[in-house]
């Protein structure tokens, strides 16, 4: 039965506008080819909470030259890789260690009870982080 | 916006709706049914009315229906009823009540609040039994858990959330030999299942308008006359309905679930069919996508109803791609928790699994169209949050 398309149809959940809409249009969503140069990567996620993030930098010159991420989990997870991969671009690796929770809470409108999604982002920078170093001569 | 959640409620039939108006207006028939005057025996006639139309859908007597303000409310008064009226002046052992653990929620509440309160000063132990992987509870596994001070078995005929039909009629005609209650919550099976109570020995089938195209806030419980299933009221008041349920009647409610049982029972074959073909042309594009589980042995599901897990995806993030669905899901969702429905987790699913699922479910006018479009949005929706899964491997 068809019915009639009301307000809420667009956002019906009432997930915060800027997670709304970054999961209904993730940009830099997939991974790199495998053989793409100077690929760092970093994944965080925990079994209990059901959730996985990845994030993928290219780092080209010092900077972060091009990002992708992929989710599994609940729309703020989805929405916190979207807007890593975002933030990311153009940034030194000392940069992205400057990258604050509150911040990113703040912009993503993240209420308490989905904090644990903000925390799984910043943990995928660290271990991007982590890597990035061993990798390091 | 396409609608495919009938199972948790229907529109009022528009026939309903022009049949409950002259019960509503403000010059309407508005007397108290109670009332011995004119307007009140005018009111009386509607509600007499609406009690054969209900009776008449399921093979029974007008005078075994009791209306109730819902299945809710049913299930409370022929479970604590019964055993309230039962167990009076019993040997001090345990009353025994034998349940499955895939009822509704109002049957488990029951059935756990009897545990914790007793019933009339003795202690009350419910078996709940678990069904197979195909979410069915056979009579055997009902009667194996039948003891001497079993006084009442409490089984739906098609479960709310995967619409696996269970197989009441054998079940009724072993348990009325044994001399055991029998106690329906048939929510979800008037007017999508035949139901002959004439020949089918149920003592108490509780009965719901609003999932079948009737008003919210009305339903009715059915109580055998021969051999008479006999209930301690749990509402006390004015001694309406032969004394089990007082409370002025809602006349305007009431005619309305006279007609919608009455169109039910006129469509019933058609809605059937109509409702079977839908199910399974969903099923069917469905096919589309790898590693989905259907919920339910698939030989013995209720027409209207179509339950689907989803392996590889999250079942919030599920639920939020598909805004332009009204589908149920597979958990009971709060915005801070989301619990799992034990319905899946009782068939086996895991916490994951159970949340990554949807029940679609069909009413008379979903259309092939709607069907299309939903298919091909789950389809969409599901390769998508796989693609975007570090986890998911095709």
């Amino acid at each position: 039965m068809q019915t009639e398309t009301d307000a809420t149809q667009a956002n019906p959940f009432g997930y915060p506008p800027p997670v709304w809409q970054r999961f209904n249009a993730p940009a830099r969503a997939g991974r790199f080819a495998m053989d793409t140069p100077g690929v760092v990567t970093g994944s965080a996620g925990s079994p209990a909470a059901h959730s996985r993030l990845q994030l993928q930098l290219r780092v080209a010159d010092g900077r972060v030259a091009d990002a992708r991420f992929l989710a599994y989990g609940c729309p703020t997870s989805i929405a916190v890789g979207a807007w890593l991969a975002e933030w990311a671009l153009g940034k030194t690796p000392a940069e992205l260690r400057g990258l604050s929770l509150s911040e990113l809470r703040a912009t993503l409108e993240i209420a308490d009870d989905r904090a644990h999604c903000a925390v799984m982002g910043e943990d995928a920078v660290r271990a991007l982080l982590a890597q990035y170093e061993d990798a390091q001569p | 916006m396409i609608y495919l959640d009938y199972a948790a409620t229907t529109p009022l039939d528009a026939r309903v709706f022009d049949a409950m108006l002259p019960y509503l207006r403000p010059d309407g028939v508005f007397a108290n049914p109670a009332s011995t005057h004119g307007p009140g025996f005018k009111a009386r006639a509607a509600v007499e009315r609406a009690r054969a139309q209900v009776a008449a859908l399921i093979g029974a007597e007008p005078g075994e229906i009791v209306w109730t303000s819902g299945a809710t409310e049913s299930n409370n008064l022929a479970i604590k009823g019964a055993l309230e009226f039962r167990g009076a002046g019993a040997t001090g052992r345990a009353l025994h009540v034998v349940t499955s653990r895939t009822e509704h929620k109002c049957v488990l509440d029951t059935c756990r609040h009897l545990e914790a309160q007793g019933c009339n000063g003795q202690p009350v132990r419910v078996t709940y039994l678990k069904p197979n992987a195909d979410g069915v509870v056979t009579p055997e596994d009902v009667l194996a858990a039948l003891t001497p001070e079993t006084l009442l078995v409490s089984l739906m005929w098609v479960n709310n959330e995967i619409g696996v039909v269970q197989d009441i009629a054998r079940l009724a005609q072993l348990l009325r030999s044994r001399g055991v209650l029998l106690h329906v919550d048939a929510a979800q099976a008037a007017g999508k299942l035949a139901i002959d109570l004439a020949n089918t020995p149920i003592d108490l089938l509780s009965l719901s308008a609003h999932k079948t195209y009737g008003p919210k806030g009305i339903g009715a419980l059915f109580v055998r006359r021969r051999p008479r299933a006999r209930l301690q009221p749990q509402m006390h008041g004015g001694g309406h309905e032969q004394g089990m349920r007082s409370g002025t009647l809602a006349t305007h409610q009431i005619v309305g679930m006279g007609a919608a049982f009455e169109v039910a029972a006129q469509r019933r074959a058609s809605d059937e069919q109509h409702l079977t073909a839908l199910r399974e042309l969903l099923w069917s594009r469905l096919q589309a996508l790898p590693r989905i589980l259907r919920n339910g042995n698939a030989s013995l599901m209720a027409p209207h109803l179509l339950n689907v897990s989803f392996e590889g995806v999250e079942g919030e993030s599920l639920r939020a791609a598909l805004p332009e669905l009204a589908v149920s899901s597979g958990s009971a969702c709060s915005s801070a928790t989301a619990e799992p429905s034990y319905v899946l987790r009782a068939l086996g699913r895991d916490d994951e699994l159970a949340n990554a699922s949807l029940r679609f479910s069909f009413g008379r006018t979903t259309t092939v169209a709607d069907i299309e479009t939903a298919a091909a949005a789950v389809i969409r929706q599901v390769q998508w949050l796989r693609e975007l899964s570090p986890l998911w491997t095709a």
